[in-house]
């Protein structure tokens, strides 16, 4: 238990450190910033405690909001996400929305990329609607939610890849 | 209580959301001046949207004071209407003086008998007295038969014994107008010689020779007229100005010289 909680606390951070020091200043042609973060509430296992992962959304967006003044945009789009997971579970997996790590092994690979767009789609479309927060520039929300999903989503599903091999 | 808490418990996961999203909003609003001009245009168009809803609901259930309101304001603008207008006709044409006394609503009203009577919620305690003139803002009405103290009942243009003393608006030509009992939108005009010029369109407005109208009221206008008759009178059919079918408010119109004259033709 110990064990598995150091693990977790070692994963947490180093992703959260690479978000702040590496993925928030890609900026790639001043579009692209991937929310390499979002992995964290993908790989939360689906065994844990659901209103931990609440709070630990509501901390991890609010410490990448303080990183990149934007006053609680990335905050609110997190806690949604966490809050929706369950949901987003029963409609990803069915069935197997009980076993822990049915993210990222032991189920339909259809089940898994369904799990991982909804979750960065939903994300990406809360956050930058909150960025722009003006309806009249709602192509330019809608191109920066698409571009920016697409990059967070290879590079997560990437990731995810590597640690399931591990 | 233990079924609240229980249900607190098992909605926990709602409830931090919630608590954590205002948290969030209120970072936006305090923080972002985008998100605080946003927020207020938000804000700004909500309660516009919502007042104007409450206005509509508050006026809706105040529509009965305004309506009195305006009737109120509507008999003080005829009374300067009849005060500049008709009293120097009058007293140029030595035509008798009225003034519009008071308001009433109908609360009986019928057309479709040949001698309609409309009742109205006003009787001899508010100063209203028989063979009072009736008209709205449109004209001529009838003339109050009976009095009690609370009520009073008009006799209707469209009442077959009505005969009232009417001219041609143009060519101060008198005839008299009268109900046929046929059709509530028109009228007879009556006694209107052959040599008179009259056209279709042309206004009948009350002749000011009875007791009940001044000069001038509208009656209505000319829609079809018969020069055919042996008599050497017009047939003229006359559509009246207000609709009998829907009349609410009335004003009654109070004669100064009507006793005065009376005795005069006794003598």
């Amino acid at each position: 238990m110990t064990r598995e909680l150091i693990k977790n606390g070692f994963f947490y951070t180093s992703i959260l450190v690479s978000q702040l020091l590496i993925f928030n200043h890609f900026n790639l042609f001043e579009t692209i910033t991937p929310s390499v973060y979002l992995i964290i509430f993908i790989l939360y296992k689906t065994s844990y405690n659901k209103t931990t992962l609440i709070f630990l959304g509501f901390i991890t967006g609010l410490i990448i909001d303080l990183s990149m003044q934007t006053y609680g945009c990335h905050t609110f789009a997190t806690i949604t996400i966490c809050f929706l997971r369950e949901r987003i579970e029963k409609n990803s997996f069915g069935v197997n929305a009980n076993l822990p790590s049915a993210m990222i092994k032991g189920t339909q690979i259809i089940n898994r990329l369904t799990f991982f767009i909804l979750i960065i789609l939903i994300h990406s479309s809360i956050y930058y609607s909150l960025v722009f927060f003006n309806t009249e520039v709602l192509g330019k929300i809608f191109y920066y939610t698409l571009i920016n999903s697409i990059v967070t989503f290879i590079i997560i599903w990437v990731l995810s890849k590597l640690i399931s091999n591990k | 209580m233990q079924s609240i808490i229980n249900s607190i418990l098992k909605n926990r996961n709602l409830i931090i959301y919630i608590i954590l999203s205002l948290i969030t909003f209120n970072s936006l609003y305090t923080n972002s001046s985008v998100h605080y001009s946003g927020i207020e245009k938000t804000a700004t168009y909500l309660s516009g949207k919502s007042s104007i809803f409450s206005s509509y609901i508050y006026s809706y259930f105040n529509l009965r004071n305004k309506n009195q309101i305006l009737i109120e304001e509507n008999l003080q603008l005829k009374k300067i209407e009849y005060k500049n207008n008709y009293s120097s006709q009058n007293l140029e044409n030595n035509s008798l003086e009225s003034k519009p006394l008071n308001t009433a609503n109908i609360i009986l009203n019928s057309i479709n008998k040949s001698k309609n009577i409309i009742v109205i919620d006003k009787g001899i305690l508010e100063g209203i007295n028989e063979e009072m003139g009736v008209i709205t803002s449109l004209g001529v009405v009838g003339i109050i038969k009976s009095v009690t103290d609370n009520y009073a009942s008009i006799i209707s243009l469209l009442n077959t014994d009505l005969k009232v003393n009417a001219i041609l608006k143009n060519s101060s030509t008198i005839g008299s107008i009268t109900w046929d009992g046929l059709n509530s939108k028109y009228l007879k005009l009556n006694d209107i010689p052959l040599s008179s010029s009259l056209k279709i369109g042309d206004t009948i407005v009350t002749g000011g020779m009875s007791f009940y109208f001044p000069k001038g009221v509208p009656i209505g206008s000319i829609t079809n007229y018969d020069n055919s008759s042996l008599e050497g009178y017009y047939d003229i059919d006359v559509e009246v100005f207000n609709d009998f079918s829907s009349l609410s408010t009335v004003y009654i119109l109070e004669r100064t010289d009507n006793d005065e004259i009376k005795t005069l033709l006794n003598d």
